[in-house]
């Protein structure tokens, strides 16, 4: 037995607190986003959910041009909008992955960038509308003291993904 | 009879977080206030046990109404935790010069959360 160990109660508790802890931020996260009033607010939601309880101040939320084959800059926070103006899909060989509605996260030891972008990304996640990407959010820049993406927040941007909508499709139902 | 907590912060995203893990984990009350001069004026009303504040808010923010609290007699000795994005030494600092007693980092891990209040608070 590791001596350093916690007891079995003591873990036990740490764990189960934990475990609510994320339910709750999951709870959160779609409860604002599905209160959202308006578009402006659904955007101000992405933000306070990246922000609040994933632990980026950076993000960036891009609009799909199938016919042109490439995402242009819809809105963004804590990122220059000119640096990210439009991403190429054939110059960003993850985003393929992205548009057939999987998110793509980048791995903790991973010197792989998302994208080909002087920021890091973290996060590519699809907005789906009616069971298909319409747009797709990038988280960049986590914040010094959060490491990685942790499973907490693969279930967060799962909300993102699914309730997102109304962020880039005004007329989208709640 | 409970102990009471004012949680401070613009988002209303962090204080549904907060207030469900609080609520499922503790026997804690909650009241609720949404930048530095909303909590100045619920803190003296509601003469809270533990003052948990962002830091960056509209109006007024966290540093500046924990400066404020220390001045008033009845919140001068209430515990302050401050919430902040940044975990960096001068920033921390900055918190502790304001008057506060602790702080927590976003984004907020539920267990430390708990064990921080418990801590100040008892069970």
């Amino acid at each position: 037995m590791n001596m350093m160990s916690e007891p079995p109660a003591k873990e036990k508790q740490k764990d189960s607190a934990q475990i609510l802890g994320d339910q709750a931020k999951v709870y959160a996260a779609r409860m604002r986003l599905q209160n959202a009033m308006d578009q402006a607010d659904a955007l101000d939601a992405i933000r306070e959910i990246a922000g609040n309880l994933i632990g980026t101040e950076e993000v960036a939320v891009f609009k799909i041009d199938k016919k042109r084959s490439e995402l242009w800059l819809y809105w963004s926070s804590g990122v220059d909008p000119n640096k990210h103006s439009v991403l190429e899909v054939h110059r960003e060989p993850r985003l393929k992955q992205v548009l057939s509605g999987k998110p793509v996260f980048r791995l903790r030891l991973s010197t792989e960038n998302l994208l080909s972008t002087d920021d890091p990304v973290n996060a590519l996640i699809p907005v789906l509308v009616d069971g298909s990407a319409c747009a797709v959010i990038v988280l960049f820049r986590l914040f010094p003291h959060k490491a990685e993406i942790e499973p907490v927040d693969r279930e967060i941007c799962e909300v993102l993904s699914n309730c997102a909508g109304r962020a880039v499709e005004p007329h989208q139902s709640r | 009879m409970a102990k009471k907590i004012l949680l401070v912060d613009d988002s209303t995203t962090t204080l549904m977080m907060e207030e469900m893990i609080l609520k499922q984990r503790t026997s804690y009350e909650c009241v609720t206030a949404k930048d530095g001069l909303d909590a100045i004026s619920r803190a003296v009303v509601e003469s809270p046990d533990l003052v948990l504040m962002d830091v960056v808010m509209p109006r007024m923010n966290g540093f500046e109404a924990c400066k404020r609290m220390r001045t008033e007699s009845s919140l001068s000795q209430t515990p302050i935790i401050l919430v902040t994005t940044r975990g960096e030494e001068e920033y921390v600092e900055a918190g502790f010069q304001s008057g506060c007693n602790d702080y927590i980092t976003k984004p907020i891990n539920g267990f430390e959360l708990v064990t921080l209040l418990q801590s100040y608070l008892g069970e």
